[in-house]
């Protein structure tokens, strides 16, 4: 047996396996991170698709990453810049608009406009919604006990969980469970009334998953989404200088800094089991790479169900992992422009009053641009999908990121990303070229119904499906999440029950993904927490 | 004066037995009840039990035995039903306690899935008797309860334990997923799975793909009599026992336990002084004195019209008037000439079956795509049961809340349309043998049944309306913010169908 040359390999350079590898590498530990692709980030990559024009081709906004990462890996001093996005844009098929603005007088102003009611009820529903997400936030840093084990460790951590939600008012505690249950309509229309609003946010409660705003269980996708923090201030949505990439490049630079190795054009075969432990890995090109643990920064199914022979996990394990759901469910169409798009409201009073909050006329395409007139327009969106159609009107969140960062396309052109949803993995008849065109006219379309201008402003496509998404990013199902943020398959469940702990039933084996606990997004914490987990075992 | 120590408003199920209960330990019960008969949407209009909203149920046996309903005509253990799917080509899809029988109905669609079929009935089991323990343990408030109230819940706590890891992590996973996400786990053919799903979907506003339909699925199942070691497996059709039996065993129980009942007594208002009921008023504008009421009528029209707003805190009113009814279901009763078995042709050996339009999985969750839009679907859901020459017709989905118009003439004949061409595709012969077709729309169940928006549930059976939320955030122990005012209703924990776990666990917190 030759002796192990690492003590930790980490597949996949992702950001969570960077930061995983970064982690280790902190405490001491010689890593060695191996990346399928030629480039470093997985989904959060930037890529210049078209000469001149700078994608982010798929995650597109920062807010989730956690700020104790950010802190203790000193990703500022590697590089990451957050440009914030001031402003969430609703265009309405009337020619209005509704806009979410930086300044909360501003939104105030705003709501009023649309509804007094609403925009009385607004505060309170703000004020809510960042308690409920300070509520569920030391949840998101804790090891998910598991409430049928009898070990030591589970049942203290069953004991802290108690202990903490015993710490909740009482109000606090329901509010939160009716949070976790419901569905993201039922909260929305208990709190308002216009419809624009009510769409918009509901919109946050879908992405990702496949599941309508009217279903239970999107309330909970939407206080997930209310977990960014950017310098301590909730709900703000930021923008990374040079994309995604540039935190891929600040993770990477970080991790170098601390020593890990780190090898692209990498694709892993097998992971290598010596004496029931995983010694290694094999390469696509036969290369072996051993160490006395690998962790898996892969979806949970590649993780157990490819890389690995399924002698070693016990069958029941396996049907749980078959089963974890990841159906993708979201695209997303890159756009390079001659000419920005023209959002602006047509309504005249509606522009005179967009001119009296903010004169720049310019100042709304630094934001997020949202198509989500309604939930009912989000709901017939998914209507479509759940019979294998990708909406026809589908519900589009748009920024345009060479409006934040000029350096992201040639001087008076643009590059727009339109994430996507819902566009669905099992596409009636497989995922063909035609079919590909037709889920890129919905959303030109779609668009032109506000931009009028937009179809002749477009100088390059870039259209990504969730088979894409599973091709170029390594993900199965397309799922932006690596499993969907069901309820099932949440904290004590995610991915399995008894394996919600980054272990697995393969002994040296770790995962340390959005597939685990707590989930998606570009927040890092499952490759932190894995780390952490890893290195109790060391000792 | 008569002196009361207990009123209790509506004599339906869970009131008859609140009823049966308090006079049984000694109290002086008086029942009131606006209609000029006794049992709640369990009787119908001229006594027609056909046209009742549950035409058939099964009280849990525990309160069959603490009561003696025996002695009082009902029969203890009652066979249940089958549960027949009728498919398109005449073909039909049998689900019924008798395993062998399914397991050779089954088989027609899917070897695989006849196999794995014990073995889901054996969960399924599992699963609903942990619902019903969990229906049976009085909920605290909380996070700050004693050392006493955490007891049950400690000791619910060990039953779910006691699954095994395997069962319980099944069992938590199982409440929050969609009932297609759980089939789709265990089956193959989509005949087997749609025929299942339809109690994912019974009385309720969600589709086989929304979350939160597979504990519907388990409410449903325990409710129609599964999950008791005496009723192995019998959850899937409705059980034979008649309502309106089920109704007359109870009041008879009430009456010779000393309780009273008055009938034609529609309670106006529930008097309250410092915080503290004193008793109601009815519409005759008569007074009553108790120190304790029950309403079994349910949470929104008890704490916003029988309560005036004022000793109530805003924040509870408001969350009282968001608690979600929303009722779909219409339910229509056809008279058939002749009194042969009106599917005779069809199934000549199953006198008391329960029949099922539910083909696929798809036209299940396109039937439910036309609530959400507040539309009558046009291919719906319906399940039928006869008792005679009557037709009992349960009709998914007629949403209370129609759009554009509300409920009107129109809307009702569309109804009966709808029901009309639906049979003629899956049950054509049935046609010429109609002469005569009543209907209930979700409306008519609200004014004539008192079931705020049509919801035979008083409240949906949602995730977000279960266990310590049922019926408001930290009432779940049948009290109320109204020291003697007590909730006895299906919307409260553990109701939703004929069970009479509302009723039976009320009493016991007005004893306790």
């Amino acid at each position: 047996m030759p002796t192990p040359t690492y003590d930790a390999i980490v597949i996949g350079g992702g950001h969570n396996g960077l930061i995983n590898a970064a982690y280790l590498a902190r405490a001491g530990k010689r890593v060695l991170v191996l990346e399928r692709r030629p480039i470093l980030g997985g989904a959060a990559v930037t890529e210049e698709i078209f000469p001149g024009y700078r994608f982010t081709e798929f995650s597109y906004v920062v807010s989730l990453l956690r700020p104790e990462i950010i802190r203790e890996l000193e990703l500022p001093r590697h590089g990451l810049k957050i440009l914030p996005l001031p402003s969430t844009y609703t265009p309405l098929p009337n020619g209005d608009y509704l806009a979410a603005w930086a300044d909360h007088d501003d939104t105030r102003r705003e709501l009023y406009r649309h509804s007094p009611r609403d925009a009385d009820a607004y505060d309170d529903y703000a004020r809510l919604m960042v308690r409920m997400a300070m509520a569920v936030k030391p949840l998101l840093a804790l090891v998910p006990p598991d409430p049928a084990s009898l070990s030591p460790r589970d049942l203290l951590g069953l004991w802290k969980t108690a202990r903490y939600a015993a710490s909740l008012s009482e109000k606090d505690l329901y509010a939160l469970a009716k949070l976790i249950t419901q569905s993201s309509a039922d909260l929305l229309d208990d709190w308002f009334e216009t419809d624009a609003l009510k769409g918009t946010k509901s919109a946050s409660g879908i992405i990702g998953t496949f599941l309508g705003p009217r279903s239970p269980g999107t309330a909970y996708v939407l206080l997930h989404h209310y977990m960014g923090e950017i310098d301590g201030a909730f709900r703000a949505w930021g923008f990374a200088k040079d994309g995604s990439g540039g935190v891929t490049a600040s993770i990477t630079h970080a991790a170098r800094a601390l020593g890990v190795e780190i090898r692209t054009d990498s694709p892993v075969k097998q992971v290598i089991v010596k004496n029931g432990r995983a010694a290694g890995v094999a390469l696509e090109n036969g290369d072996e790479f051993h160490a006395r643990v690998v962790v898996s920064a892969a979806d949970p199914k590649r993780t157990f169900l490819q890389f690995v022979e399924p002698k070693y996990f016990p069958e029941d394990f396996l049907t749980q992992i078959r089963n974890f759901r990841v159906r993708g469910s979201s695209g997303k169409l890159n756009l390079a422009l001659s000419e920005l798009p023209n959002f602006s409201p047509r309504s005249p009073s509606a522009a005179r009053f967009l001119a009296s909050i903010t004169p720049d006329p310019l100042t709304l395409y630094r934001g997020a641009v949202s198509i989500s007139p309604s939930i009912e327009y989000i709901e017939r969106a998914y209507d479509d999908a759940k019979y294998g159609q990708p909406s026809r009107r589908p519900y589009i969140d748009i920024i345009i990121p060479s409006m934040i960062d000029p350096d992201m396309a040639p001087p008076g052109h643009h590059v727009m990303s339109c994430f996507v949803q819902y566009v669905p993995y099992d596409v009636e008849g497989g995922w063909s070229d035609e079919r590909k065109a037709q889920f890129a006219e919905n959303v030109i379309s779609t668009l032109e119904e506000y931009a009028p201008n937009l179809r002749r402003a477009i100088v390059g496509m870039q259209v990504i499906t969730p088979a894409d998404i599973e091709r170029i990013a390594g993900i199965t199902g397309g799922n932006i999440f690596h499993g969907e943020l069901l309820l099932h398959q949440l904290f004590f469940l995610r991915p399995a029950p008894q394996w919600a702990d980054f272990r697995t039933p393969l002994p040296g084996y770790y995962l340390a993904a959005s597939g685990a606990h707590p989930g998606g997004g570009v927040m890092g914490a499952a490759g932190k927490l894995a780390a952490q987990e890893i290195l109790k075992d060391w000792k | 004066m008569n002196h009361y120590d207990v009123l209790i408003i509506g004599a339906g199920h869970n009131g008859l037995t609140a009823a049966a209960y308090l006079s049984k330990a000694g109290k002086r019960v008086l029942v009131l009840e606006k209609r000029p008969v006794i049992g709640g949407f369990c009787v119908g209009e001229n006594d027609t039990p056909a046209l009742a909203p549950f035409p058939r149920g099964i009280l849990r046996p525990d309160i069959i035995r603490h009561l003696s309903l025996e002695r009082f005509g009902l029969n203890p253990a009652p066979v249940s039903t089958d549960l027949i799917s009728l498919l398109p080509g005449g073909r039909q899809l049998v689900l019924s306690a008798d395993t062998a029988k399914t397991v050779d109905s089954i088989s027609q669609f899917s070897k695989t899935d006849a196999a794995r079929w014990p073995a889901f009935v054996r969960f399924i089991e599992r699963a609903a008797a942990f619902l019903e323990a969990a229906y049976a343990t009085p909920i605290p408030r909380l996070p700050k309860f004693s050392l006493a109230e955490g007891i049950p819940l400690a000791q619910l706590a060990l039953k779910l334990r006691a699954l095994g890891p395997k069962d319980m992590h099944n069992v938590i996973r199982l409440l929050p997923m969609t009932v297609k996400e759980l089939l789709d786990e265990w089956f193959e053919s989509e005949e087997l799975k749609a025929a299942i799903a339809t109690l994912g979907i019974h009385n309720a506003n969600l589709g086989v793909m929304s979350a939160g339909s597979a504990y519907n699925l388990l409410h449903q199942y325990l409710i129609r009599g599964g999950s008791s070691p005496e009723r192995n497996g019998r959850g899937w059709g409705q059980p034979v026992q008649h309502t309106h039996q089920v109704i007359a065993a109870l009041e008879q129980a009430a009456r010779a336990y000393g309780a009273e009942i008055r009938l034609n007594a529609e309670v106006a208002r529930i008097m309250v002084e410092n915080d503290r009921v004193t008793g109601v008023r009815l519409h005759s504008g008569e007074h009553l004195a108790a120190s304790t009421v029950l309403s079994s009528v349910d949470p929104k029209t008890t704490f916003l019209r029988l309560v005036t707003p004022e000793p109530l805190d805003p924040e509870f009113v408001w969350q009282a008037q968001r608690i979600k009814m929303r009722g779909v279901t219409a339910k229509l009763q056809l008279t058939l000439a002749s009194s042969v078995h009106p599917l005779e042709a069809i199934r000549a050996s199953a006198s008391s079956s329960v029949f099922i339009i539910a083909p696929s999985l798809t036209y299940l969750e396109r039937a439910y795509d036309a609530a959400k839009y507040g539309q009558i679907s046009e291919k719906p859901y319906l399940e039928m049961t006869p008792t005679g020459n009557l037709l009992s017709i349960h009709f998914q989905f007629a949403p209370y809340f129609l759009k554009p118009s509300a409920w009107n003439e129109e809307t009702r004949r569309i109804l009966a349309q709808t029901t009309w061409n639906t049979l003629n595709e899956y049950a054509p012969h049935l046609q010429s043998e109609i002469t005569n077709l009543k209907s209930l729309t979700p409306l008519d169940l609200e004014t004539t049944f008192a079931l705020t928006e049509g919801d035979p549930h008083h409240g949906q059976i949602l995730l977000d309306q279960f266990f310590f939320m049922r019926p408001l955030p930290g009432y779940a122990d049948y009290k109320t913010p109204i020291e003697g005012l007590y909730l006895c209703g299906s919307g409260t924990h553990g109701g939703g169908g004929v069970s009479g776990i509302p009723g039976r666990n009320a009493a016991k917190s007005v004893l306790a």
